[in-house]
C-alpha cells in the first residue's frame, strides 16, 4: 500500500502537525458522518425531534472547519510546505469545504424529515430514497476512508459510484413527476421528498470532489472533469510513491 | 584435559618426532620442523575455514567430516544448532496456534501502540470494524473508526466501561468496545457484537411496555365498578372493609402500572434528555406542598433552595425524579423528625439533596436499592403503599441527564439521597434563548 511519508521531516514539530491536522479532517469526517447517518435514520423512522437535532449539531462541524481551516494558514506560513506536503496541505483545505457541505446538506434533510414525518407516509416508506441515502453514505464512509488510506485506487472506485447515485436520482425525480401528475395533493410532500433526493444527489458529487482530492494528493496530478477512464490510467500508470 | 585433548596433544608431539627423526637422518632438523608446524597451521586454518562456512551458510545438519579435536568441536556446534532449531520451531508452533486461537475467537481485537496506530488485529477485528486485517496496520485507529463517541474514548485514558454503540458501517448492528492498556503503553481494543443482546433488552422493554398498557384498560373499569359500589349504601353496609380494601389495591395496581410505563418509556429512550431550563426551585415548591398534603410523615419540611440556580433538562422527568425522593423520605420519617430539601451548586456541580431523619437503611441493601422491586424488608412496604419502582424511575431520570445518584444512611438515625449534576447542565438564567 503507498502512503505518503509524513514522517520524514527533520523537525518534528512539523511532522506531528501535519499529522494531527490530518487527524482532525478525519474527526471531523466522523462527526459528517454521524450527522448524515442521523438525518438519515429521521426519515426512515420519521423520527421529527430526531430531524431537528442535526441542526444542533452542525456547530460543532462549522467550529471544526474553521480550526483546521486556521491551522492550515498557519503552517503554510511557518513551515512553506513543498510538494507531497503542500499537496496535502492543500487536499485539507478543499476537503474540509466539501465535508462542511455535506454537513449542511445532512441538516437539510434532517429539515425536511422533520416536516415529512407530520404528513402521512406513502405506503413503501420511501424506500427508493433511503436506497440512495444509503449509497451516498456509503460513499462517504468510502471516500473518507481513502483518505485515511491514501489510496488513490479505492477513490476512482468511489467515484465511480457517483455515477449511480445520480441514476437513482433521475429515476427518483422521474418516479416523482408521476405521482404528483396522478395526484396533486401530495406535490407539497413530493417535492419535500425531492428536495431530500437533491441533497443526497449532492453529497455524492461532494464525496466524489474528495477523490478527486485523493488522488490529487497521492499521485499529485488533478483528475477533476477528466473522467473516470482518465482518473483510472493516471492511477494505473503513474508509479507509485513520487514526491 | 579431556581425552581428546590429550590426543591432540599426542598427536601433535608425533608429527614433531616424525620430523625431529626425519632430519635426524636427512639433516636440516630446523627445517623440517618447521614443516611439520606449517602443515600442523594449514590442517587447522582449514577446519577454521570449514567450520566458519558451515555456521554462516550451511543449512544442512550434516558434520563435515574430520578427525581429531575438530570432530568434538563440530559435534558440538551441531547439538546447538540442532537444539536452537528445535527450540525455534516451538515458538514458531506456539505463536501459530496462539495467532489461529485469537483469529477464530468470534470477538475483534486490535492491538494498538501509544499514538493509536494499529499494531495487529484478528480476522473478526477486520469483518466488525471494516478494517483490512494486513494493509490496515500502521494507520491509526481513529481515523478509521470516526464515530464521533468513539473517538473521545479512544483519546481518554480511563477505560472501566465498555462504549457501545451503533455499527456505523453494518445497519442494525450493534458493538461493544473496551480497551484494556497493558504493557508499555500499548492497549488491546475488544469489539464484540451485542445485536443479539440488543434486540433481546429491545424486546423485552417493548415487552413490559405493551403489558403495562394492556392492563391499564382493565384496571380503569374496575376502579370504577369499586367507586361506584362504594358510593351504594346497602352494600357498604354488607361489603364495606373488602370494598375499601379493594379500591386501594387497584388504585395501587394503577400505580405500578403507570410507573412501569414511565420506567420503560425512560429505557427506551437513548438520546439524553433535552436543554430546556428547569426552574428547581419552583419546582420543589410543588413537590413539598405536594408531600406535606399525602398527610404522612412529618410536617417539619425545610427547604434549603438556591433561587438563582436553574437545570437544564427535561422537567417533567426532573418532577418524577425529585418527588420520588421526597416522597420515599416522608414516607420513612417519623411525625416528629424532619426532612431538608437542598438545592445548591457544590464544587462546581449542582446538587439536590434530599436528608430524612428516618429509619435509615442497613448498609448492605444500599447498593441493590435502585433495583426494580427491591424491598430492604419485607415488613417495611405493606403500610406504606410505594410501587418498588420509585428509585428505579429516579435512577434512570438521572442517567438520562448524566447525573450520579448517591446514598448515604444510617440506621436509626436517617438518610441522605444525592444527586449531583455536571455543569454543563446548569443554567443561571432561565432565558431560552441562551440554550438553542
Amino acid at each position: 500500500m503507498d502512503k505518503l511519508n509524513l514522517t520524514h521531516h527533520i523537525s518534528q514539530q512539523f511532522n506531528e502537525e501535519l499529522v494531527s491536522v490530518r487527524n482532525r479532517v478525519l474527526a471531523m469526517g466522523g462527526l459528517v458522518e454521524q450527522q448524515m447517518a442521523d438525518a438519515l435514520r429521521a426519515l426512515t423512522e420519521g423520527d421529527s425531534e430526531l430531524g431537528r437535532s442535526i441542526e444542533q449539531q452542525d456547530y460543532k462541524v462549522n467550529q471544526m472547519e474553521v480550526a483546521i481551516d486556521e491551522e492550515c494558514s498557519r503552517i503554510v506560513a511557518r513551515r512553506q510546505p513543498a510538494a507531497s506536503d503542500l499537496r496535502l496541505v492543500l487536499t485539507i483545505i478543499k476537503t474540509i469545504t466539501d465535508l462542511e457541505r455535506i454537513g449542511d446538506e445532512a441538516e437539510k434533510i434532517g429539515r425536511l424529515s422533520a416536516r415529512l414525518a407530520g404528513v402521512e407516509r406513502p405506503g413503501d416508506r420511501y424506500v427508493a430514497l433511503q436506497h440512495m441515502g444509503r449509497h451516498a453514505q456509503v460513499m462517504v464512509h468510502d471516500a473518507l476512508d481513502a483518505f485515511a488510506r491514501m489510496d488513490a485506487e479505492a477513490a476512482v472506485h468511489v467515484a465511480r459510484e457517483d455515477t449511480r447515485v445520480d441514476d437513482e436520482y433521475e429515476a427518483l425525480s422521474r418516479q416523482s413527476i408521476t405521482f404528483m401528475m396522478e395526484d396533486p395533493h401530495t406535490i407539497r410532500q413530493i417535492l419535500d421528498v425531492m428536495w431530500s433526493a437533491r441533497a443526497l444527489e449532492r453529497i455524492g458529487d461532494h464525496a466524489k470532489n474528495i477523490c478527486e482530492y485523493v488522488v490529487y494528493l497521492v499521485q499529485g496530478k488533478d483528475v477533476r472533469h477528466a473522467g473516470y477512464e482518465a482518473m483510472e490510467r493516471e492511477v494505473r500508470e503513474r508509479p507509485l510513491g513520487i514526491n | 584435559m579431556t581425552r581428546r585433548w590429550i590426543q591432540e596433544t599426542l598427536y601433535l608431539g608425533l608429527l614433531l618426532i616424525v620430523a625431529l627423526i626425519i632430519g635426524w637422518f636427512i639433516g636440516h632438523v630446523g627445517r623440517w620442523l618447521f614443516i611439520a608446524v606449517a602443515i600442523y597451521l594449514v590442517w587447522h586454518i582449514i577446519n577454521l575455514y570449514r567450520l566458519e562456512r558451515w555456521l554462516r551458510y550451511s543449512r544442512r545438519f550434516d558434520v563435515p567430516g574430520t578427525f581429531g579435536v575438530w570432530e568434538d568441536i563440530f559435534n558440538d556446534f551441531y547439538q546447538l544448532k540442532r537444539r536452537e532449531r528445535e527450540r525455534k520451531w516451538r515458538l514458531i508452533q506456539l505463536l501459530r496456534e496462539i495467532r489461529e486461537s485469537t483469529a477464530a475467537m468470534p470477538d475483534g481485537m486490535v492491538i494498538l501502540d501509544r499514538v493509536g496506530e494499529i499494531c495487529w488485529m484478528n480476522e473478526a477485528a477486520g469483518r466488525l470494524l471494516h478494517l483490512r486485517v494486513r494493509q490496515d496496520v500502521g494507520q491509526r485507529l481513529a481515523n478509521l473508526m470516526r464515530h464521533p463517541d468513539f473517538i473521545p474514548y479512544l483519546n481518554s485514558s480511563h477505560y472501566d466501561e465498555p462504549i457501545s454503540m451503533a455499527s456505523p458501517f453494518s445497519r442494525g448492528v450493534h458493538l461493544s468496545m473496551s480497551i484494556v492498556p497493558y504493557g508499555s503503553e500499548q492497549r488491546l481494543l475488544l469489539v464484540r457484537d451485542t445485536t443479539r443482546l440488543h434486540r433481546l433488552e429491545a424486546i423485552r422493554a417493548e415487552f413490559v411496555a405493551n403489558a403495562s398498557h394492556e392492563l391499564r384498560s382493565p384496571l380503569t373499569v374496575m376502579h370504577g365498578y369499586l367507586d361506584a359500589m362504594r358510593e351504594d349504601e346497602h352494600l357498604r353496609k354488607i361489603w364495606g372493609k373488602p370494598l375499601d380494601e379493594m379500591h386501594h389495591q387497584t388504585v395501587r395496581m394503577t400505580a405500578i402500572v403507570s410507573d412501569l410505563l414511565e420506567l420503560s418509556r425512560l429505557e427506551t429512550e437513548q438520546r439524553q434528555a433535552p436543554y430546556a431550563p428547569v426552574d428547581v426551585a419552583q419546582l420543589v415548591q410543588g413537590v413539598r406542598d405536594e408531600a406535606l398534603s399525602l398527610g404522612q410523615g412529618p410536617t417539619n419540611v425545610i427547604m434549603k433552595v438556591d433561587a438563582g440556580l436553574f437545570l437544564l433538562g427535561a422537567e417533567h422527568e426532573i418532577y418524577s425524579a425529585f418527588s420520588n425522593l421526597v416522597f420515599n423520605a416522608m414516607k420513612y420519617t417519623p411525625a416528629d423528625g424532619s426532612v431538608t430539601i437542598t438545592w445548591a451548586r457544590e464544587n462546581g456541580d449542582a446538587c439536590f439533596t434530599v436528608a430524612d431523619t428516618g429509619i435509615g437503611i442497613p448498609a448492605a441493601h444500599i447498593p441493590r436499592l435502585t433495583e426494580r422491586f427491591y424491598r430492604v424488608d419485607e415488613s417495611r412496604h405493606r403500610d406504606s403503599g410505594g410501587t418498588g419502582l420509585g428509585l428505579a424511575i429516579v435512577k434512570h431520570v438521572l442517567q438520562h441527564h448524566g447525573a450520579i445518584l448517591s446514598i448515604d444512611s444510617e440506621p436509626g438515625h436517617g438518610s441522605q439521597f444525592s444527586c449531583r449534576f455536571p455543569q454543563e447542565r446548569i443554567s443561571h438564567t432561565i432565558d431560552k434563548s441562551v440554550t438553542a
